[in-house]
């Protein structure tokens, strides 16, 4: 079972639902959890073959394309690519079992969702930056109808608002991948190709800041965040899980893995100006969810904030950092997931709110007993207790900003604490509200559904696996790190 | 090259020119009849006319023969060939929108004009045949822009006339100072004695009349004041004509002209390294074209001027690969204007057939057009997102190859090339994919009005939309399919 199997079950997937007859259109969310576990499979057995023979050469699939461009269908897998695709794999499964109760329009609601999985996988695993593209802007028409069509709060604007902001960055990667391709000489698209060539300091100092902007807008860097809470809470359940657990990453990726090895010197240049803006954006994301009503909205902008560790471990310039920042993707796709699936399917499905000071009167903790469990495990991994995925994470990105820009230490400390903060705030307001002795007694709610608490299981298992034993991610991430592309970057 | 010869090499013209005076010859037999049927009737005539005539080419045989210099017998020619006569036959099967054509012989003879005066202009190298050829499609394509007899479509064919006129006079005024410079009436030795005397301002004035009056072929800003009005005014068919097929023949004109005849006097356009020559001139064309294009199809209520305003964005994008002034890049325009006429072709198509269901062609009435007939609501998704350069269509390829290969050609060691043109064409045709997201939104997401229903896809209606959307698909999977013959025409045409 080869990693394309990822990239095919996906695809192949998204195409049978959509051939499905009619009648048979509540099975689509069957061959939607099939199609997400062999990609998660395939994964996990990419990882497993990685760990047990580091040695072995990367798997990679390397045919003609496109001649006359230079573009060639080239995938491969290190050990970055096959973490990242595991961390999709999971958070597919887990976007299914919380959607199994979807009942508007099945097959193209599986089918758009099957569609993004797709392409991000392609993304994680492409070599060739013109496929790479392809499957970047694969993903931006069925971000847009989930939005609009499944989604709630201002889902129209919402949408529109994300993707012009997707296309408007993507315009940028195109202008620094086609300046970085003429360049290099107009021959190749391959990014082993493109990081090797010769670029001027003076062509690095203006394509960089172009090429790593278009893919940071993704990653929500601040002040071009704006997209993500908006959208974040127009979406349907299962599009706030796969945007802010995958597609942001997709960002962060591409920021990492092309624009900083295309452009070492330009990178040195603005890696100053980065780390500036990723502070702002902790401290701007976690400032604004102390304030929201909305839970969505808390951890819309918690999401702005969590991205920020990402840009500034990649900031640093220094093996930790850049460990961390990858640490971080995968620990924030998980609890993004968890956390909007809690918020999106298990609280607002039953109460039909999601402002703060009306939850109160639901009282969750003795209503929905699971899903306060679940959101109170969630909010810790959130806020990097040890233990969690997010300590392991932001502990290594500290220690790279340690290294480079030790006074920015501060500032995240600070991040951290209002982190703290905002979490534990939305937490004891939707989940464990003050009841005066008059209170009315608690409507009753419906407990969870076997696919929910399948799913809440499934990502807080994930999160605490990596915050016990980050061994084996963390030799995954290294193997992907040691690869020629980044040995520009580390010292 | 004696007459048999020359007969076998205009053989599709031929073919064409036949046909559209058996369909004329039997418009007047039977004009009692009923309308609907007749015209169903000469449809079918004019396809089997131009399937026969996409078949004759399979005959044509390139040559690089002295003797008929007026033609010309390249790769590129045969191509464009073929590719005009599939635009026309998808044109010909393309539903009426209203109630228009009232008299069917005459219309579909005009159109079989019009396509062979289109596929006779790809294949010429002579000044005078060239103009000859040009006029012959045009004023079919006057004609065939006011079939119906609506005062809208009489302003959309004076207007066109009128603009096309002016044009023509532009370009003929034009040709006459080439030919007064060198002498000679064919592009090689106008390419000859330029390469000698590259700045001359005689053939240079030349050149910038021609560019005018081939930029109102192409609908690129400022010459493209006729293009909302015969968008919106003429029968669909002939509208699809006018975008698809003209346009391409227009850029191939533009192509000879440029590439072979005045390659020398190029200059260059990039940044830090600007070179007087008509480069400068039509990147000029290309960020006014692509800046208004899309700044004023964003205000667009109706669907057909919203596409007229998408054509004049996209002649821009056009310019941006023929100011590269390089083999790559220009290969990559030609693929880009046989996608970019496939997609408006069927966005024409779907369009037609909402204006008929619903009686207008405003964005509102394309509401819920998913549930009232998803073949055409999909088909509409492939087109819009190809115009938009959504992956996986050839849109995006095209533009892609457009943008990167323009990029490639013009850039040393010491100049980015034109990256201020082509950054300034990837974030409009960002820009872009809001108005067609606006459409894409009312087919998709907004619920249908009660009364919503619509006809049923006839055959002809399933493969003026189906065709061109399964070519868009094929092509943004495997591109080299279309790339490569262009890009080795193009190469085969240089000296």
């Amino acid at each position: 079972m080869t990693p394309a199997w990822t990239i095919a079950s996906a695809f192949a997937g998204a195409l049978l639902v959509l051939l499905l007859p009619a009648r048979m259109a509540a099975q689509s969310r069957v061959v939607a959890l099939v199609a997400s576990i062999i990609g998660a499979l395939a994964a996990g057995a990419g990882c497993i073959a990685k760990l047990a023979s580091p040695e072995a050469p990367a798997w990679s699939f390397d045919r003609e394309w496109i001649p006359s461009l230079g573009a060639r269908f080239h995938l491969a897998a290190d050990g970055l690519s096959l973490t990242l695709l595991l961390l999709t794999g999971i958070v597919a499964i887990a976007g299914v079992l919380f959607s199994w109760n979807v009942d508007k329009r099945q097959r193209a609601f599986f089918a758009l969702f099957l569609t993004i999985i797709g392409g991000v996988y392609g993304v994680f695993l492409s070599r060739d930056a013109f496929l790479l593209f392809v499957c970047y802007e694969v993903v931006i028409l069925p971000k847009y109808l989930l939005i609009a069509i499944w989604g709630s709060t201002n889902r129209e604007y919402g949408a529109m608002k994300l993707t012009m902001y997707s296309i408007g960055a993507s315009s940028l990667i195109l202008i620094g991948l086609a300046a970085a391709y003429a360049a290099a000489g107009g021959t190749s698209f391959d990014l082993a190709h493109l990081a090797a060539a010769d670029y001027s300091a003076s062509f690095q100092a203006w394509a960089f800041p172009v090429l790593f902007l278009g893919f940071a807008v993704l990653a929500g860097v601040w002040p071009f965040h704006t997209w993500a809470p908006t959208g974040h809470v127009a979406a349907p359940t299962a599009a706030s899980m796969l945007l802010a657990g995958v597609v942001m990453k997709l960002g962060a990726f591409g920021a990492l893995c092309v624009a900083m090895p295309l452009f070492p010197e330009g990178f040195a240049q603005w890696r100053g100006v980065i780390a500036g803006l990723a502070v702002i954006g902790i401290l701007y994301g976690a400032f604004t969810a102390l304030s929201q009503k909305d839970l969505k909205f808390v951890i819309g902008y918690s999401s702005v904030s969590h991205m920020g560790f990402i840009l500034l471990g990649m900031a640093t310039a220094t093996h930790w950092g850049l460990r961390g920042a990858a640490l971080q993707m995968i620990s924030h796709g998980i609890i993004a997931g968890l956390l909007f699936g809690i918020a999106g399917r298990v609280v607002y499905t039953r109460t039909h709110t999601r402002d703060l000071d009306e939850l109160k009167k639901f009282d969750l903790w003795r209503s929905l007993p699971g899903g306060a469990v679940g959101f109170t495990l969630a909010t810790a991994a959130s806020m990097g207790l040890p233990g969690f995925s997010g300590f392991v994470a932001e502990i290594s990105v500290a220690i790279g900003l340690w290294e480079s820009f030790p006074l920015l230490l501060i500032p995240l400390v600070l991040g951290i604490v209002i982190t703290g903060a905002f979490s534990l705030r939305a937490l004891q307001k939707a989940f464990f509200p003050v009841r005066s002795a008059a209170a009315a007694k608690p409507p009753k709610l419906p407990p969870l559904s076997w696919p929910e608490i399948t799913a809440i299981v499934l990502l807080l298992a994930v999160s605490l696996a990596i915050g016990i034993y980050p061994k084996p991610w963390v030799t995954l991430i290294d193997d992907g790190l040691a690869s020629p592309l980044f040995q520009s970057l580390l010292p | 090259m004696n007459y048999s010869d020359l007969f076998q090499q205009l053989l599709p013209e031929v073919i064409l020119v036949v046909t559209a005076l058996v369909v004329l010859g039997t418009g007047l037999a039977i004009e009692s009849r009923s309308k609907p049927a007749s015209n169903s009737l000469m449809s079918a005539i004019a396809c089997v006319g131009l399937l026969l005539a996409g078949l004759s080419l399979l005959r044509f045989q390139v040559s690089g023969d002295a003797a008929t210099p007026m033609l010309a017998l390249d790769p590129l020619a045969r191509l464009f060939k073929g590719v005009v006569i599939a635009l026309g036959l998808l044109a010909v099967l393309l539903p009426p929108a209203r109630d228009e054509i009232h008299q069917p012989g005459e219309f579909h003879a005009l159109l079989l004009f019009a396509i062979t005066g289109l596929s006779l202009t790809v294949g010429s190298n002579h000044l005078l045949f060239l103009f000859v050829a040009l006029e012959l499609a045009s004023l079919s394509l006057y004609l065939l822009a006011g079939f119906p007899r609506t005062a809208r479509a009489a302003e959309a064919s004076l207007k066109y006339f009128l603009f096309g006129g002016v044009s023509a006079a532009f370009l003929l005024f034009g040709l006459s100072l080439i030919y007064g410079f060198s002498h000679a009436a064919t592009l090689p030795e106008v390419a000859t004695d330029l390469a000698a005397n590259p700045t001359s301002p005689l053939a240079l004035a030349g050149l910038a009349m021609i560019l005018a009056g081939l930029g109102f072929k192409l609908a690129a800003a400022p010459f493209h004041y006729w293009a909302p009005d015969v968008y919106q005014g003429a029968p669909a068919t002939s509208v699809a004509l006018v975008a698809a097929a003209s346009k391409a023949v227009g850029l191939v004109v533009l192509v000879r002209f440029l590439i072979i005849g005045f390659h020398a006097a190029g200059g260059s356009a990039a940044w830090g390294g600007m070179v007087a020559g008509w480069s400068v001139w039509l990147a000029v064309l290309a960020a006014v074209s692509i800046v208004f294009g899309n700044l004023l199809a964003l205000a667009q209520t109706s669907v057909r001027r919203l596409l007229a305003y998408s054509a004049v964005a996209n002649s821009g994008y056009l310019f941006v690969g023929l100011c590269a002034n390089g083999t790559s890049a220009v290969g990559a325009a030609l693929f880009y204007v046989v996608v970019y006429g496939l997609a408006t072709l069927g966005a024409l198509a779907v369009t037609a057939a909402v204006e008929r269901d619903r009686g207008d062609d405003s964005v509102s009435s394309f509401a819920g057009l998913i549930h009232r007939s998803p073949l055409q609501a999909l088909a509409l998704l492939v087109f819009m997102a190809s115009l938009a350069g959504i992956p996986p269509l050839a849109g995006f390829v095209g533009k892609f190859a457009l943008f990167s290969q323009a990029l490639a050609e013009t850039s040393t060691a010491g100049s980015p090339g034109i990256v201020w043109l082509v950054g300034l064409a990837a974030m409009m045709s960002a820009v872009s994919l809001y108005y067609y997201l606006k459409v894409l939104k009312q087919a998709f997401v907004t619920e249908a009005p009660e009364n919503a229903s619509s006809a049923p896809v006839t055959t002809g209606h399933a493969l003026a939309i189906g065709i061109p959307a399964l070519i868009l698909i094929a092509l943004g999977l495997f591109p080299s399919l279309l790339l490569e013959p262009v890009t080795s025409a193009l190469v085969a045409l240089l000296p």
